[in-house]
């Protein structure tokens, strides 16, 4: 009998917190599109005196663009086939068969929040470089080749780079629709006589085409906004996408054009949006196909048999290539002072050298010291501002409240380094322009979905009533939130947090067109240090990000375990 | 009167029509009595309690609680619900996971800013009044469902407000635990001597717990009265069917007779218990209730109204016998002993007293 429940909210407080709240974060994930728009039609940086077409006619009109365009599309489209295969076969060895070792699927979906993107790259980059990767130079040892037989900076080596760095999301879309399928649609079908082969083609995998194309989908759009492998992987083998493009356009050369770089932008905006539209209306639909079963039993497992030892041993390998190796390769690396092989004379000429010259390297320090602060600082008044979202989103059930939340999640379509360009365009108006303030904002807009989505679904669970009790009780809006709201949702807006802080440690892409001098990060370091060429300095920079992402990420683990002992949330 | 609800109206905008859950509402509420607020789900009665605790904002009308205006849409007022001092237990409780006992039981009062040596000493006593004393420091989330019930009980208590209300408190419990704590309640809340307004679409509940009840429909109070009342000298159609099994025969009125009223109906003329308002040659709703049908009708009765009929059906439910009895066009359900005599298909005469005629109007 409870009708759409309007909560008091119109008598008092809320409404005024809602529209500040839609005007907060419009202006965070709006401005930057509008600017964006208006600097593509100037004449210059700052010069809106007069709009004119004539970046786009330079943009499009340079007679590389069409290449640009073919590898985009081939590195974006390439990227999402080979992960969603890559993850397809995963989620089935986990949640179907009787495959051993599951908990290292768990870790395998952790990962990529453990190495920051730029890292991994590096790590590829210094195995299988021509002139002098590791394993390259293993290989010629070995083989007696006079040339490296392997070349990383290639359109493949872009897309199988990119396609493991998205494996975890792929997977984690593509998992629990395989582990919520109903089994009785394959077991009447291996009933009607057809084999498990034939099962799996013709029932299994046309069941799950929705969640597939939502997974493949999702990845041509983290490639799209992708910029580690572009940058680390495409720049030095002279294969140009457009969020490499861009950097080109605005970071080297004599004279940056920011107006060409918002031109190409809002094209790699625009289709990113249009991707992200797809995707959440095929997620809807995909909901409504998928059989989820109510009685939660579990899906029929599937004996492998002979089949089991081989499987195994590809993930394992494919567990190591994910988790371990970057981290040998950096640490291996960052004691050398130049690239070679592992033996007796690279043991000889190991030291510590390159850790010295980096922690004395005083803008390292300065990026260090800067990614901290953004991290913590930033990560924490990005969750508080997902707080108060995503509690409008769930409970003030209004227009208003709706718009936000179209608002809010517009960011999840915006490739960093074209929204940076957006921001940049608004910045240089403001006298926040080269400080860290212009990145912590343009991290919030970014990154927003990220503390919004685990916030609202924790929300979800928590029954209305146990906050209109508390209004009964005597108590008001505030003091609501306060004893109530904040503390069931802790265990979630402590991992939100730690997430976000992960993110904003190891940012490249919107980083690497706001940072100034002065306002250096980490990531943006470990690339000019890519860029030079100075990989020992630049894996031990990179081993200690690694170790501060990854003790945040423990810490969100056991953050995680505490709340599951504490109270399931099972609430009301 | 304790509540005074006014012309109070609440719409709902759903799937492009609007809802009145709310379709002027007019009822007093007196002072400590347990007064409930009967319907079947999606007449308006959560709406209604929601409303006076103020949880929901109705969208014109008056209510008062105390002699104090809390909502009026004329004037402009709307008192917030922590504002109103008032307790109240929800359909799921509610109680705060993230609390134990004590923590959730004292947060009403700590809202209030008492001092510590009090709040310890208020809680003690609720506790002990609901029988949980001892549980203290047990976590919420270690409750059984009648526990979680009377913690919620005492923390609408605990700061004495001059009003409870409850929704559907018992809904969660199971059918033996739900019988229990029904009559548990009425012992709390009748040695309380406080005001208790109670929403329920269960009408044994309704008619057990209340000293008064308002029975809704479609967003309107349709009748208030003693369960007593309600349950035997209903007038409308609508409640006479909803407080209890009913055979509804149409007919009209013949005539009027001290307090008889004869009426020509679908089964023949029958006696009936008079009521005013009611004009000669009106149609009207006859509803005789299956437990005062006797079959056969005793001797002694003699102005009770006779029919002859066919046995259709009898079912055996355990303490008595539900029979269906055609008579003429009409099949009449009756309640019969357990151990009766009659076979299905034989034929019987059934009888009812003219008080237990009631006529009714739509």
């Amino acid at each position: 009998m409870r009708g759409p429940v309007r909560s008091p909210a119109h008598a008092d407080g809320s409404r005024a917190l809602t529209g500040g709240l839609v005007v907060l974060v419009g202006f965070l994930t709006v401005c930057p599109v509008l600017l964006l728009l208006l600097g593509s039609l100037s004449e210059g940086l700052g010069a809106f005196g007069r709009l004119t077409l004539s970046k786009y006619r330079e943009a499009y009109g340079d007679p590389g663009f069409g290449v640009i365009l073919y590898n985009t599309f081939v590195f974006t489209v390439g990227s999402a086939a080979v992960c969603t295969a890559l993850a397809l076969f995963l989620a089935y060895l986990n949640t179907r068969t009787n495959i051993p070792g599951k908990f290292l699927f768990r870790f395998l979906s952790l990962v990529p929040m453990m190495v920051p993107h730029i890292l991994f790259c590096v790590s590829w980059v210094l195995l299988l470089n021509p002139s002098n990767g590791l394993l390259n130079l293993l290989l010629r040892e070995v083989l007696g080749l006079a040339s490296s037989p392997v070349n990383i900076y290639t359109l493949p080596g872009m897309i199988l780079v990119e396609a493991l760095l998205d494996l975890p999301i792929a997977y984690l879309v593509l998992a629990p629709a395989l582990s919520a399928f109903d089994a009785t649609l394959e077991e009447s079908s291996r009933v009607c006589g057809a084999s498990t082969r034939r099962t799996l083609l013709r029932v299994t995998l046309p069941v799950l085409r929705p969640a597939i194309l939502s997974a493949f989908i999702l990845v041509i759009v983290r490639s799209l906004a992708s910029f580690a492998v572009p940058s680390v992987i495409g720049i030095p083998g002279r294969i140009y996408v457009l969020a490499s493009h861009i950097y080109r356009l605005i970071a080297t050369g004599f004279s940056p054009d920011y107006g060409q770089a918002a031109a190409v932008g809002t094209s790699a905006l625009a289709a990113s949006i249009v991707l992200v539209v797809l995707y959440r209306r095929l997620t809807a639909s995909a909901e409504r196909f998928v059989t989820v079963s109510s009685r939660g039993f579990r899906p029929a497992i599937l004996e492998l048999q002979g089949a089991k030892l081989p499987l195994s041993l590809a993930v394992g390998l494919l567990s190591f290539v994910l988790i371990a190796l970057p981290v040998l390769v950096l640490g291996y690396v960052s004691l050398l002072p130049y690239s070679m092989v592992p033996g007796a004379k690279a043991f000889a000429l190991m030291s510590l050298k390159n850790w010295r010259q980096v922690l004395a390297d005083p803008i390292s320090i300065l990026a260090l010291r800067n990614s901290l602060l953004l991290g913590v600082g930033g990560a924490a008044m990005g969750m508080i501002l997902s707080f108060f979202v995503s509690w409008v989103i769930v409970r003030v059930r209004s227009t208003a409240s709706g718009l936000l939340e179209s608002l809010s999640f517009l960011s999840f379509s915006f490739p960093g380094i074209v929204i940076g360009v957006g921001f940049l365009w608004f910045f240089v108006f403001t006298p926040l322009y080269g400080t860290l303030w212009a990145l912590l904002f343009g991290y919030i807009a970014a990154y927003l979905p990220y503390g919004i989505r685990p916030l609202t679904s924790a929300l979800v669970q928590i029954h209305g009533h146990l906050e209109e009790s508390s209004r009964v009780c005597g108590a008001g809006r505030l003091t609501t939130l306060r004893r109530i709201v904040l503390p069931l949702l802790v265990p979630g807006v402590v991992s939100g947090w730690i997430l976000m802080a992960t993110m904003f440690v190891r940012e490249l892409s919107l980083s690497v067109v706001l940072s100034r001098p002065g306002t250096e990060v980490l990531a943006v370091q470990i690339l000019r240090f890519s860029e030079d060429g100075l990989w020992g300095r630049l894996a031990a920079l990179g081993i200690v990000m690694i170790l501060i992402s990854t003790s945040l990420v423990v810490i969100a683990g056991l953050v995680g375990r505490q709340r599951m002992r504490a109270y399931g949330l099972e609430g009301a | 009167m304790e509540i005074r609800i006014q012309g109070l109206r609440r719409m709902f905008p759903a799937h492009g029509k609007v809802i009145r859950a709310l379709d002027g509402v007019d009822l007093d509420i007196p002072a400590r009595s347990i007064f409930t607020l009967l319907g079947p789900s999606g007449c308006g009665k959560t709406t209604l309690l929601r409303c006076i605790v103020g949880l929901e904002v109705p969208d014109a009308g008056e209510i008062a609680i105390g002699g104090e205006t809390v909502f009026s849409s004329a004037r402009g007022i709307f008192v917030p619900p922590e504002k109103r001092g008032l307790g109240m237990v929800f359909q799921t409780y509610a109680i705060w996971p993230h609390m134990n006992v004590f923590q959730n039981v004292a947060y009403p009062l700590e809202t209030r800013k008492l001092p510590r040596m009090e709040i310890r000493e208020r809680v003690r006593r609720v506790l002990e009044f609901v029988q949980l004393a001892g549980l203290e420091s047990r976590p919420a989330t270690r409750l059984s469902g009648g526990q979680q019930q009377r913690v919620a009980l005492a923390r609408a208590l605990v700061a004495e407000p001059r009003v409870i209300l409850f929704d559907e408190p018992l809904s969660n419990l199971d059918a033996k635990l739900r019988e229990e704590t029904r009559k548990e309640l009425r012992a709390f809340l009748s040695r309380l001597h406080i005001t208790a307004v109670y929403v329920t679409h269960d009408r044994t509940e309704a008619l057990s717990l209340s000293d008064r009840i308002a029975v809704m429909n479609d967003g309107r109070i349709l009748e208030v009265g003693s369960p007593r009342q309600i349950y035997f000298r209903s007038g409308r159609r609508f409640v006479a069917d909803f407080v209890g099994r009913a055979n509804l025969l149409e007919g009209r009125l013949r005539a009027l007779a001290g307090d008889l009223a004869v009426v020509d109906s679908e089964v023949g003329v029958l006696r009936c218990a008079a009521r005013e308002g009611l004009a000669t040659g009106s149609p009207v709703t006859v509803c005789i209730r299956p437990e005062n049908i006797r079959v056969p009708p005793p001797p002694e009765e003699a102005d009770a109204n006779r029919l002859r009929g066919t046995v259709e059906s009898l079912l055996f439910v355990g303490e008595s016998c539900e029979g269906e009895i055609r008579v003429g066009g009409r099949r009449l359900l009756v309640e019969l002993p357990a151990e009766g005599e009659l076979a299905e298909g034989g034929e019987v005469e059934l009888g009812f007293a003219p008080r237990h005629a009631l006529l009714l109007t739509p």
